[in-house]
């Protein structure tokens, strides 16, 4: 093959046809109000590890939804459990919880 | 007095001697299997709780607790009479059974039952002061037995009266225990009058044995009852450890490992299995959890998690996830079961290995320099309620102290909500980070303003030389040594414990001290120790918004019942929780000192 | 036609169906609880999307009803409904017998301070809306003195389960477009930004002050929430933020933050409400009839609605539906004996 100096590399496109549904039905199944998320980023904004790392729940959220799981999970395991994010969540969901099981569900050990 | 049958002995003996040998031995595998359980350094303790002084303490603790039940009496004269009467009043007759055959049929020392069936076994052959005295001493015991046991059924009726709103579903290896239980004093009192005639007797059973006269001396009525009564007792003694009454005996062991300074290590085997046998299911924690405002969460009281900690069910983990932890039914327990400590190891036994990842924390600057000042450290929640830090510089100022802000730039997080979620080894790691901050920063004292951060900076990280001290106390310290002065109106405030500073680290008067010098301080309903929690605590891992939103409306109507002005709290988990919902002003105690300041 | 009729309230909607049903030939009373007539309309200096003035809107609102007897400072304090008629009797000892009530009481504002988090009241240099609304009809509030970086939050007490109130205000979205535009012709150097969820430019006009904002006045929208608000050793407020869009968190020092507080009940529809029997929703507001056909007509009758009472509203939607609400009492009245 000719090397012509440069290379292919994957599509970043993200194709929701081929989205894994099964994790994330399990945790909407545990934590409902994973649905309500508006990604307003009152949690990102406020998130205490967030501010020396890039942990950002909106974007896991997100990101879990998207079928992009390493990288949610990868910025979601700084997370200090802090509880900041729940208090000023304006949709009432339970992040910490949230947050718990993803890392129970999508984080391989 | 003598013998009656030369053997001393009858088939009907056989039930409650079978129940007895079986409840030994029982008791004896119990006890072995929860000393081998124990670790190294746990056995070391119990070697050393043998000493004297710890002994006599453990007897102590033993009389008042097991027998007398002085913890009960104190929430409620009634229930605690109750309790008393049953386990001081059939202490009563077992010793004095003993000391009877002792002095009367010595030959029978040793044997199992003789005690227990004594009057049917013996004849009196002529009337002594002493043996009157013995009789009157039996009887009386017996009566108040039977006091007892009157008041308990009648509980299961009427439970308020004795103090309880709720009392527990009795399951079915309850049912046959409390029932036999029950049975085994009416039929003893039958049984004795039955052959009191005989036998002798006191006020009680010669009394009924005159009045059945009759019936009763038809030698084909007698052995049947006292059949029944050897019948009950067995029952009793082999449905024991299927039931809650298992707590009789354990307890007894409990207050031996503890005044060891045992805790519990595990949430099922050692010293917590103790702990779960020694629940004696009286249900005064349902009545103290925040969580039964809603009575479908009656099921996630300790009660019933210690019960499906002792079944070894799954769902043990359901409950111990949904705990506040704010310890009030811990308080309320009148045998000691830490049952907030279980719940917690529960959580970390089923955490397994740490998912969380705080390798960046390493590459932080410990760059805080405050070897003259005082150090403040916010935490998380206080920057949402920037009010109390804002409130505490202008303090700080005008007490001319100097300070220094940790984390102004945003918190490393002290660690403790991921501690109590389970994860032990992703706190160490913050606690280490800030650790080492704060002794590089050369600080010698460290403030904190937020309960549950102070907790943790206490018990757990091990700052020697510095020293901790929370916002309110410090401010406190402040007017005590006129650094400050503040004025006093006529305003009235009611003051909220915090759960982590008041049950959590006994912090329950400086903030009321530093409160009265600025206005009238009124009680709540239930206060100090008893404060309900204010239903933001990060102790729960699953309690919904909603379900928060019910705990801190029934947390304020208790602290508004006697009206006051303003309710101040001193957590800034409490000020926003009461602050959404709370009809009068909602104030920080750092935020009412500093409108004070004169 | 000497019917009778009782308006609640003496804001825009109040004041416009009581000047429509003057017109029609009714007898009509305001009651009205502040010591003015207008509402919040009072404190407005200019209107969306075409700065309208909003003193000489009132204005002409209150020149048909100069000649309307008017109850100023005063509540209904008890509503006695037997056969047709309302018996009213007002906190002045008043009492009146109507055939129908309107109930154009409107809304209140958000009360900044339950978001701690922001520190309204707490920091010199955070006000809200109504406080800058305010600044531009007298031209002075010590909290603002010169600024030279300006941010407005949206969805202050709006959207908000953590604020008890989940409903989105409406006109919040526009009003900081406006305000932002008009702080930027006060202070032609200072930067301003607007930190949104969502812009919600639904309106005819709305988009184009939209462009405006961005074209020629340069605001700067940035999609993301406010966390939190500190002082920095001068005074000036220290922002933090997520900035949604580069997904990574924002930090800026700000010499005057406006808070965009929402609409919200009034805290005291439940006791009107149950002296009119007539149903709250969930979000505290009226109910209507019919959310469709009879957004004006209360669920029991004689009872009718106007304006912010049944939830956020604009400025025109609240006179279309005093209109509205004088039509369909009209009709009602008529088929009355």
């Amino acid at each position: 093959m000719i090397d012509f100096g440069y290379s292919l590399t994957a599509s970043s496109r993200i194709s929701l046809d081929n989205i894994d549904q099964k994790k994330i039905k399990k945790i909407t199944a545990i934590e409902p109000d994973f649905l309500k998320c508006m990604a307003c980023g009152s949690c990102a904004a406020s998130c205490s590890a967030g501010n020396f790392t890039k942990v950002n729940l909106r974007m896991v959220i997100l990101l879990l939804n998207r079928g992009l799981d390493k990288e949610a999970v990868s910025l979601i395991e700084g997370c200090m459990l802090c509880g900041k994010c729940t208090l000023v969540c304006p949709r009432g969901i339970n992040t910490r919880n949230l947050i718990g099981n993803i890392l129970k569900i999508y984080k391989e050990v | 007095m003598k013998e009656r049958l030369i053997f001393g002995y009858d088939p009907f003996v056989l039930p409650f001697t079978f129940g007895m040998v079986f409840i030994i031995l029982y008791l004896l595998t119990g006890t072995v299997r929860i000393i081998l359980a124990l670790d190294n350094a746990e056995r070391k303790l119990l070697l050393k709780s043998f000493m004297p002084a710890t002994l006599f303490k453990t007897t102590k603790d033993i009389i008042l607790d097991c027998l007398i039940h002085v913890k009960i009496f104190k929430k409620n004269i009634l229930l605690g009479y109750m309790h008393s009467s049953i386990a001081f009043g059939w202490f009563m007759l077992i010793l004095v059974g003993h000391i009877e055959v002792m002095i009367y049929t010595p030959q029978r020392n040793g044997v199992l039952y003789y005690p227990v069936f004594f009057r049917y076994f013996v004849m009196e052959t002529h009337e002594t002061l002493r043996g009157s005295f013995f009789f009157f001493l039996m009887d009386l015991s017996l009566l108040l037995v039977l006091t007892g046991i009157g008041l308990a059924i009648y509980k299961r009726f009427h439970s308020r009266i004795l103090g309880m709103r709720r009392t527990t579903k009795l399951r079915l290896g309850d049912k046959i225990a409390l029932y036999s239980l029950w049975a085994i004093f009416p039929l003893r009192l039958l049984a004795e009058s039955f052959t009191a005639n005989i036998s002798g007797g006191s006020f009680l059973t010669i009394s009924i044995n005159h009045l059945l006269n009759t019936f009763v001396t038809n030698p084909d009525h007698v052995l049947p009852v006292w059949w029944g009564y050897s019948c009950a007792l067995g029952l009793f003694l082999f449905a024991l450890p299927f039931s809650r009454y298992m707590h009789i005996p354990t307890e007894i062991l409990l207050i031996f490992l503890r005044n060891a300074g045992i805790k519990s290590s595990l949430s099922r085997n050692g010293y917590a299995e103790t702990e779960i046998y020694s629940c004696s299911r009286c249900g005064l924690c349902i009545d103290a959890c925040p969580m039964v405002t809603k009575k479908r969460n009656i099921k996630f009281s300790s009660v019933y998690f210690i019960r499906l900690l002792r079944r070894r069910s799954e769902e043990s983990l359901a409950t111990a996830d949904k705990c506040l932890m704010c310890n009030k039914c811990v308080e309320a327990c009148p045998v000691g079961i830490d049952s907030t400590r279980l719940k917690l190891l529960k959580r970390q036994e089923e955490f397994g290995r740490s998912k969380t990842n705080h390798e960046y924390l390493k590459f932080i600057e410990n760059k805080v320099n405050a070897p003259d000042s005082v150090l403040y450290y916010a935490g998380c929640m206080t920057h949402l309620t920037p009010a109390i830090y804002k409130s505490f510089f202008k303090i700080l100022d005008k007490a001319k102290i100097k300070y220094t802000f940790l984390d102004k730039d945003g918190s490393i997080c002290c660690g403790r909500p991921l501690f109590t979620s389970g994860d032990k080894e992703g706190a160490e790691k913050l606690i280490k980070k800030n650790r080492e901050i704060i002794k590089s920063s050369g600080c010698k004292t460290l403030i904190l303003s937020c309960p549950i951060c102070y907790k943790i900076f206490k018990e757990e990280y091990k700052l020697e030389g510095i020293e901790i001290i929370h916002h309110s106390v410090y401010i406190n310290n402040l007017l005590k040594g006129d650094k400050i002065k503040l004025q006093k109106g006529i305003g009235s405030f009611v003051f909220h414990d915090p759960c982590e500073l008041g049950r959590g680290s006994g912090i329950y008067n400086e903030p009321r001290e530093l409160l009265s010098a600025i206005g009238v301080v009124k009680e709540a309903s239930q206060e100090k120790n008893l404060s309900i929690c204010c239903g933001g605590s990060l102790g729960s891992l699953t309690l919904s918004y909603s379900e928060r939103e019910q705990i801190t409306k029934s947390s304020l109507n208790s602290l508004l019942i006697n009206n006051p002005d303003k309710l101040i709290t001193a957590c800034p988990l409490c000020l926003k929780s009461f602050s959404t919902y709370n009809a009068i002003p909602t104030r920080d105690i750092a935020q009412i000192v500093s409108e004070n300041l004169i | 036609m000497n019917k009778q009729v009782l308006v609640i309230g003496g804001g825009p909607a109040g004041l416009e169906t009581a000047g429509q049903l003057e017109n029609l030939g009714y007898k009509v009373y305001i009651v009205e609880k502040s010591d003015k007539l207008g509402g919040h309309l009072l404190k407005w200096d200019r209107l969306f999307p075409d700065s309208i003035s909003a003193a000489e809107t009132l204005q002409k609102l209150l020149e048909p009803v100069v000649h309307i007897t008017t109850f100023l400072g005063c509540e209904v304090v008890s509503v006695n409904k037997t056969g047709g008629h309302f018996y009213v009797q007002l906190s002045n000892e008043a009492t009146l017998s109507v055939s129908s009530i309107v109930v154009t009481a409107g809304f209140s504002l958000f009360s900044a301070e339950k978001k701690e988090e922001y520190g309204y009241n707490i920091y010199n240099r955070v006000v809200t809306s109504a406080d800058i609304e305010s600044y531009f009809k007298t031209k002075s509030d010590d909290r603002i003195q010169n600024p030279k970086s300006i941010g407005f939050v949206h969805c202050v007490g709006s959207r908000d389960e953590k604020a008890c109130n989940k409903q989105c205000s409406k006109v919040c979205c526009i009003t900081a477009v406006k305000q932002a535009c008009e702080m930027k012709e006060l202070y032609p150097e200072a930067d301003v930004y607007c930190f949104y969820m969502d812009l919600r430019m639904y309106g005819r006009g709305y988009e184009d002050l939209y462009l405006e904002a961005q074209s020629q006045y340069g605001i700067r929208f940035i999609r993301g929430r406010v966390s939190e608000v500190a002082e920095d050793e001068t005074g000036r407020l220290v922002i933090k933020a997520e900035d949604t869009l580069s997904s990574k968190p924002l930090k800026i020092t700000l010499d005057l933050l406006v808070l965009m507080v929402g609409m919200v009940k009034n805290s005291d529809n439940e006791k009107l409400s149950s002296l009119l029997n007539t149903r709250l929703g969930d979000d505290g507001f009226f109910q209507c009839a019919n959310p469709i056909l009879r957004s004006t007509e209360g669920e029991s009758e004689g009872i009718f609605f106007a304006g912010a009472s049944t939830g956020p509203k604009t400025l025109p939607e609240s006179i279309n539906e005093a209109k509205a609400s004088a039509l369909a009492i009209h009709g009602y009245l008529s088929k009355q004996k």
